[in-house]
């Protein structure tokens, strides 16, 4: 199945492009508008090879990294969308959908090999709701640090930043608290599965950690409304501890051997 | 900015510099002592000795707080600038337990001496955790005493936590966890706990049946000379014989025969269910080219067979991989010394409680596979659960509100931080 991902890949790949295209060259509403249905068919594309696939393997595609991007290409491109009908900015839709660009293209030179087994441990009611609802956090937050890199370096002054500023506030908010559910989703599924709710392993010292980090933008914003550019940089840097903790730990020497890491 | 930069240390309004030292102090002092203590893995004290502090904790908290409400410092520990240093001081314990492979030995004197490799049991993340605990209760009891409804989602959120640091700090010490070697047909009432001491259960256990479903096996080429497995870009590695027909690498699969357990006689593989019995297939290969064909068997192999592979030329072969579990179950008969009798099945995900006791199945013996006898169980107590199960759901609570209200208005939402 994953042999056609190249041929659905590059159809969601070309409406992106097209979609992006015609956000930064035209003005006028009804390109908006066909640029915004364009940027909804690369996502329904996607969803559609999502669901084929799921079918196919006959398990839930979520246990490498692969079909974790590809998720997150979905939920980001998804988010995109409904933060340009929300606030009308046409950059965040355009990185948002260039960062699943990049993501789908990381899969294209990365090409699965499916495997259809499944570990008895993941097979749970809770391993959809657990897997998704991280990837979708790690969308929110991912968005949230595009906004954030942007109010750092590209806006000029203390009046125009108050909308971006909201809106990066907005995705932390909606994505801390997925990943606050997520996290308590995997506390319940380990007690089930392993009489355990937390270990210590090095993927959930790493979930810890990324928590932490939204934990201290949260508290640093609500204390200091106006400093903005400290406030982005803790974002920023929140963003890089979320990558090691999603296939950053894959690498690291105190995560061998460990059973919690999405597979390559 | 500037009268901050001005404040001589430790003069009212403390803030951040004040907190940050704080947060140091504890962590070195921390540091200190574990190296003092030479190495010792901390273990809590257990029931009713836990239960008491936690009382004595929670009293002694309340009255400093009714008693110095108005004072600054007081309301400084309640405060933003003395809890973001705190969770950042916290957070570079987890970043190191993050780098440094928790729970194996110290391999060099540095770790060893400040408990690196066990850092949740040493002195430093136990004072931090403490210090964390005092903060928040703080912050909670603020908050209640001008309580309205927009405190919501703020209690659910520093509540919850704080119950949930509280119990499993506390709780720790009273989790018992046991392995139970079970083997078919046969009755066992002695667990193993970590360090290998005997722990007499309150229930005898009987192994009425072990059951593995496995998924059916894969096939790959490997390399005859190096053994490895054949890896080609693009494409599958390896295929499950879950069809007739399959591609692999640059050949064609056809399936003419599996069998899911089979013995071999002369040259053939037949159906056969006896212990150490192993799947085997008759396939047929083409090249895609529409080249040489061969056929022949290919089988798994078991801890009582050994495995077949395919030549198929002078450089690939074809095997069988053994074949994975799909689920696992063992069937109890388990009787308690109060005279209850169940018989009950239970899988990977799916326990049973019983009396306190929570029953998990956990691993067989893994080089039998499907014919093993041993069936491993897992029995864990943990009483203080509940507390931590509500602490969690209050959290839950407060994500819920924080996805509805946590609309930011002019810098952060006071509903939450």
């Amino acid at each position: 199945m994953w042999l056609d991902f190249p041929v659905f890949a590059s159809v969601a790949i070309c409406c992106w492009l097209g979609a992006s295209a015609l956000f930064f060259t035209s003005g006028k509403k009804l390109m908006n508008e066909i640029a915004a249905v364009l940027s909804l068919a690369g996502t329904v594309v996607l969803l559609v090879f999502v669901t084929i696939l799921w079918m196919h393997i006959e398990r839930p595609p979520m246990r490498t990294l692969g079909e974790t991007r590809l998720w997150y290409a979905i939920f980001l491109s998804g988010i995109g969308l409904v933060s340009y009908f929300r606030w009308k900015y046409k950059w965040l839709i355009s990185y948002s959908l260039g960062l699943s660009i990049l993501f789908l293209i990381i899969n294209l030179q990365h090409p699965e090999t499916y495997d259809k087994t499944l570990m008895p441990a993941l097979q749970s009611p809770w391993f959809i709701p657990h897997v998704i609802v991280y990837i979708f956090a790690y969308a929110m937050l991912g968005a949230s640090s595009v906004v954030a890199l942007r109010n750092l370096f590209f806006v000029p002054s203390e009046n125009t930043i108050k909308g971006p500023i909201q809106m990066a506030d907005n995705l932390v908010y909606l994505g801390f608290s997925f990943l606050t559910f997520g996290l308590l989703f995997g506390a319940l599924w380990a007690k089930e599965a392993w009489g355990n709710y937390w270990t210590w392993d090095p993927k959930e010292t790493w979930a810890f950690i990324t928590w932490m980090f939204y934990l201290v933008y949260i508290h640093y914003r609500f204390r200091h409304p106006s400093e903005h550019k400290r406030a982005m940089g803790v974002l920023a840097v929140a963003f890089i501890v979320l990558l090691i903790c999603w296939f950053g730990v894959n690498y690291l020497p105190s995560a061998q051997n460990s059973v919690h890491v999405y597979s390559e | 900015m500037s009268n901050e930069s001005i404040r001589k240390t430790w003069t009212q309004p403390w803030s951040y510099r004040e907190g940050t030292i704080v947060t140091t102090a504890i962590l070195l002092l921390g540091f200190v002592m574990q190296a003092a203590s030479g190495g010792v893995v901390l273990r809590s004290a257990g029931f009713p000795w836990n239960l008491i502090a936690g009382l004595v904790f929670l009293a002694l908290l309340i009255v400093a707080f009714v008693l110095w409400q108005k004072n600054p410092v007081m309301k400084w520990l309640g405060g933003v600038k003395v809890a973001l240093p705190g969770i950042l001081g916290f957070t570079f314990l987890i970043l190191l337990m993050g780098f440094v492979k928790q729970d194996v030995a110290p391999q060099s004197g540095l770790s060893k001496l400040f408990g690196l490799t066990h850092i949740v049991h040493t002195w430093p993340f136990i004072l931090i955790n403490l210090y964390l605990m005092i903060l928040l209760g703080i912050v909670i009891m603020k908050r209640l005493t001008a309580f309205n409804l927009k405190n919501v989602g703020f209690f659910l959120n520093h509540f919850g936590l704080f119950l949930v640091l509280f119990s499993t700090a506390l709780g720790s010490s009273d989790l018992q966890r046991v392995r139970m070697n079970c083997y078919e047909k046969e009755v066992e009432h002695i667990g193993l706990d970590s360090s290998g001491k005997q722990i007499e259960m309150p229930f005898d256990i009987k192994l009425l049946n072990f059951n593995i479903d496995e998924f059916r096996p894969k096939v790959t080429i490997v390399d005859n000379q190096s053994g490895q497995i054949v890896e080609q870009k693009g494409k599958a590695q390896y295929e499950v014989l879950d069809r007739n027909l399959l591609d692999l690498y640059n050949y064609h699969l056809e399936v003419e025969q599996f069998l899911e357990t089979s013995g071999k006689v002369g040259d053939s593989y037949f159906a056969v269910n006896e212990p150490g019995a192993a799947p085997s297939a008759n396939v047929k290969v083409t090249t895609q080219n529409g080249g040489s064909v061969v056929s022949g068997w290919i089988c798994s192999g078991s801890y009582a067979h050994k495995p077949e592979a395919l030549k198929l030329s002078e450089l690939y072969s074809l095997v069988m991989l053994p074949a994975e579990p799909r689920k696992f179950s063992s069937e109890l008969n388990i009787q308690t010394k109060n005279g209850k009798k169940v018989t009950t099945t239970i899988e990977v995900n799916r326990p049973f409680k019983i009396d306190g006791w929570t029953i998990y199945q956990l691993s067989y013996n893994t080089e039998m596979g499907r014919w093993s006898n041993l069936s491993v169980l897992e029995l864990v107590r943990d009483p203080w659960l509940p507390v931590v199960y509500f602490g969690i759901f209050l959290m839950m609570g407060g994500a819920a509100f924080l996805f509805i209200t946590g609309k930011p208005k002019n810098g952060g939402t006071d509903h939450v931080a």
